[in-house]
């Protein structure tokens, strides 16, 4: 009897478990095409955002609306209140003069101006005096793509805001909306664009001032001291100060070694 | 024998899965601390107390600090409260959904590290850890849903060797009535 019962039991428990792993199995499938749903949905989202970002390093261009509104604050809060003269950032007594040779057009310029050490030096020796920037022309990126001829318009367009004192704003903008490479994005509406977002800039003046002669005339000299001196690309860094120059040894320097440059010369 | 085995493993695999939630909720802790503070700083315009100089100004101050807009210390911290959230869903929806988060968390940071390393140039030890924390959970969530079966039920347990619940405690009955 005992062995019957148990017999029954066995057979129930065996009829269950088959049961058990069949409604399992079916469960477990049902696990697996969840959790590749949900490998496969992070993938997509991860890859939508990998290309937004990359968008917003690369493919620029002149922004409008919020995009611009956020760039145009971010210029604002890093140079205003710095004293500006013509190509000149910073106090014009200042011990240590960085030269920075330099194409609009040059992405490496572009790494530097954002994401390298600039914004630090700006923020703390450009604003306190002890260091100046003049911004010197040298037509490298421009002169490699489609339309060599747009690096005088581009460059005389930042020296013509310089003449109302905001070179540095048109500079900062050109770099922060800097298209991509090769794409003839150059154009007149850009150029306009970027004086439009420079608050205070007169721009019928700005226009006037575009045609100066004088202003093609410091591109061609920044270009003819830079050949002088061997300069080769952009961005290069000269620093000058009583002991003497120096330049960082890197692409696109960081604020450390920006920071020994300037020691070694002052 | 087969049935207190299941009842044993049952217990054990539950052990496991809260020792698994108190892992991540510990780590998405320490990860809503780390980007509270960058979040803060950013909208707070201060310099980030940074063991290597310059590297996390840098790294802020970069084009990829933001996506479309917004900062992505904002992003992972909505990221470490959607996985700790995600905890509090005690099913299985819950598992996968943290686990899915993490992972979108885990891929975007490994993106992000390769702009530090490659393109920025500068590393920024808070995003590293924020990175490591990513992947850590990506682990622990991964873990969570490989280990517990669907309703709680321990996976381990359902090659065959486990009862349904109701058997069990007809069994468990008998075994004791029998004692």
């Amino acid at each position: 009897m005992a062995s019957r019962t148990k017999q029954k039991e066995e057979a129930r428990a065996r009829r269950l478990a088959e049961e058990q792993a069949r409604t399992e199995h079916a469960r477990r499938q049902q696990r697996i095409r969840m959790v590749l749903g949900t490998v496969l949905v992070a993938v997509v989202l991860v890859v939508a955002a990998v290309v937004i970002s990359s968008g917003g390093g690369k493919s620029g261009g002149l922004q409008t609306g919020t995009t611009a509104n956020s760039t145009v604050t971010e210029v604002n809060q890093l140079l205003n209140g710095i004293p500006q003269s013509g190509a000149v950032l910073g106090n014009p007594n200042a011990k240590v003069t960085m030269t920075y040779y330099g194409d609009y057009q040059c992405p490496i310029c572009k790494d530097f101006t954002l994401s390298g050490g600039f914004p630090q030096l700006v923020q703390n020796d450009v604003r306190s005096g002890k260091v100046k920037v003049v911004y010197k022309a040298f037509c490298t990126a421009t002169c490699n793509g489609p339309n060599p001829g747009v690096f005088n318009t581009q460059q005389v367009a930042g020296l013509a805001a310089g003449k109302q004192s905001k070179f540095w704003y048109y500079t900062e903008l050109f770099y922060r909306q800097q298209g991509q490479e090769n794409t003839n994005y150059v154009t007149e509406n850009y150029l306009q664009g970027l004086a439009k977002q420079i608050s205070g800039l007169n721009l019928t003046q700005w226009q006037t001032d575009r045609n100066d002669s004088t202003l093609t005339s410091q591109v061609n000299s920044d270009q003819a001291t830079a050949r002088q001196i061997g300069v080769s690309g952009t961005p290069t860094l000269i620093f000058q100060g009583p002991k003497g120059q120096a330049t960082p040894n890197s692409g696109v320097p960081t604020y450390a070694q920006l920071e020994q440059a300037i020691k070694q010369v002052s | 024998m087969s049935t207190s085995a299941a009842v044993n493993g049952a217990t054990t695999d539950d052990v496991v899965d809260r020792r698994l939630q108190i892992a991540i909720g510990v780590v998405c802790l320490i990860g809503i601390g780390v980007a509270t503070y960058l979040t803060y700083t950013h909208y707070a315009k201060l310099n980030v107390v940074c063991p290597v100089s310059g590297g996390c100004e840098t790294v802020q101050k970069s084009v990829y600090s933001k996506l479309d807009g917004v900062p992505v210390a904002v992003l992972g911290l909505i990221g470490y409260i959607a996985i700790l959230l995600s905890l509090a869903v005690r099913n299985e929806l819950g598992r996968i959904a943290g686990f899915g988060i993490a992972l979108v968390g885990c891929l975007f940071s490994l993106y992000l590290t390769y702009r530090e390393i490659f393109t920025i140039k500068a590393i920024c030890p808070w995003c590293v850890s924020s990175a490591v924390m990513m992947t850590l959970l990506t682990f622990l969530t991964a873990w969570r849903v490989v280990r517990v079966g669907p309703e709680g039920a321990p996976a381990a347990a359902s090659n065959g060797k486990t009862v349904p619940r109701a058997e069990r405690r007809r069994i468990e009955r008998r075994q004791a009535a029998r004692r």
